[in-house]
């Protein structure tokens, strides 16, 4: 219990709870609007965006959002065109994402920066400041999806025009993706840009088979989120092991134990 | 003479080299129920999204009357499951809940079910685990939700046992005749939909001369009856 003692475990703790109520709170919209692939798009766009604010001498991650931002913007315009197919679109973010920050990364190689720390997260680094602008963040997340709730199932129901909201799904839908990308950005501080997607997505595919209800299903996989990130961060401490990797493997043995519990109640 | 709550005029459609639409132009008077058949590929699905302006690369003009709300009630396919389980009464939510505040101006949604004749327990089920006639009339019922004037059924008995057919047919006919709503019903079933209908509208790209009842031989399979009368 010692270890709880330390500044670094409880911002650790602190910010692993934020991202587990987010992924638990947005995983279902992801899931439900069959874009479980936007978030690693979201997350090598966010790369770039770190080496291009490494180019500009701005914090990596602060200097990220803006870019993030803007793609996604760009990203749901593209969608809504409906010119190019979402995969084909994914694709060329993820390659594309990832080819900028290479390049940006190996011009501003006289840094002391450190690109897996954004690829794999770096949760046990975490400052008091980056805990006041995740806080922020999360508040605000919350509160759109909360008072956005019923427009946001809608919204990113496929095809979404079965929706009788006319035309307003589609500027949802941005509010959407950039809720998305927000989420994306704290992830890629804590959990890793290349594991943010199962944070997302196991916890809603652990929970839908046993619930009844688009809010349950939030609830619960909130709920297993909340068990993965806090498990996961408690067997680092004990283990030696990147935190990342625990809270996935925890993840991983919550998806294995409902689908034996599913076959077996069959 | 009265001006119609939906006019389309002189509607094309191009994508590609390929026309979807040839200057299509008919009026819907306001209180009546207007049929649009025509077989696969006809553009029928693309010109529902033109009314509704989902589609918004045309050319022509669609009006709908000023006072007029036009709502949607999509086709239910029998894989019309959602990705996530979505009960009754979030599907119903979802129809009510204006942009801006986000939670359902309507609660009372037991009311709009008994509308469309469906027990009001349903809502704490899952919307999936009805069947397709429940699932067509609590979607009619969403769409009632929001009182529009004018709806819009793409094969409203498409996802339905023949049973519950004629049950939905007379449901449609009672929002149009007792509460002077505005119909245009795209089907496949003409034998059952041309008894209903005020008029009957035959589309393959372009719109051919009204289908009068008298004209089709309802025994005739579909296809047969579409391409001798269209």
């Amino acid at each position: 219990m010692e270890l709880f003692t330390l500044t670094f475990v409880q911002y650790a703790f602190t910010g692993g709870i934020m991202m587990a109520l987010l992924s638990g709170v947005l995983g279902p919209f992801v899931v439900q609007s069959r874009q479980a692939v936007a978030s690693d798009m979201f997350a090598h766009v966010a790369l770039a965006g770190i080496g291009a604010a490494l180019l500009a001498g701005t914090s990596p991650w602060l200097g990220a959002l803006p870019t993030l931002l803007l793609v996604s913007t760009l990203i749901w315009w593209l969608l809504e065109r409906d010119t190019y197919s979402p995969d084909a679109l994914a694709m060329f973010f993820l390659s594309g994402g990832l080819a900028i920050a290479l390049a940006f990364v190996h011009v501003a190689r006289d840094t002391s920066f450190a690109f897996e720390n954004y690829l794999f997260g770096s949760i046990l680094t975490l400052t008091r400041f980056d805990l006041m602008i995740m806080g922020t963040a999360t508040a605000a997340v919350l509160l759109l999806i909360w008072n956005f709730w019923y427009p946001l199932i809608g919204a990113t129901q496929t095809p979404s025009y079965n929706v009788p909201l006319r035309s307003l799904p589609r500027f949802i839908r941005l509010m959407y993706f950039l809720l998305l990308a927000i989420v994306v950005w704290i992830g890629i501080k804590t959990i890793g840009g290349l594991l943010i997607g199962a944070l997302l997505v196991i916890p809603v595919l652990v929970v839908k088979e046993f619930s009844r209800s688009f809010l349950q299903v939030t609830l619960y996989s909130t709920a297993v989120s909340l068990i993965a990130v806090t498990g996961g961060l408690l067997l680092a401490l004990y283990v030696d092991l990147p935190p990342s990797s625990l809270i996935i493997g925890v993840l991983l043995g919550l998806f294995t134990l409902s689908a034996l519990t599913r076959s077996l109640s069959r | 003479m009265t001006t119609p709550a939906l006019q389309v005029a002189n509607v094309s459609k191009i994508v590609g080299h390929r026309e979807i639409l040839h200057d299509v132009s008919f009026d819907v008077p306001r209180g009546s129920l207007v049929t649009l058949i025509g077989p696969n590929g006809a553009g029928k699905s693309t010109l529902i999204k033109i009314i509704l302006g989902l589609e918004t690369t045309f050319t022509g003009s669609v009006t709908i009357a000023p006072d007029e709300r036009i709502q949607y009630i999509p086709q239910l396919s029998s894989n019309d499951v959602h990705q996530l389980p979505l009960s009754v009464h979030e599907y119903l939510s979802i129809g009510s809940a204006p942009l801006f505040t986000g939670k359902p101006v309507i609660t009372d949604f037991s009311q709009a079910l008994e509308h469309v004749g469906v027990n009001a327990r349903v809502l704490t089920q899952t919307y999936a685990s009805l069947s397709g006639g429940e699932r067509q009339r609590i979607a009619i019922a969403r769409a009632l939700l929001s009182k529009p004037t004018i709806l819009v059924l793409d094969e409203p008995v498409a996802a339905v046992d023949y049973a519950s057919r004629q049950g939905l047919y007379e449901l449609i006919r009672h929002l149009q005749r007792d509460h002077q709503m505005t119909v245009l019903l795209v089907s496949h079933d003409v034998e059952s939909v041309m008894p209903l209908s005020d008029r009957v509208l035959c589309l393959n790209i372009t719109l051919h001369q009204d289908c009068h009842p008298v004209e089709i031989d309802t025994k005739d399979p579909f296809a047969k009856t579409v391409h001798h009368h269209c």
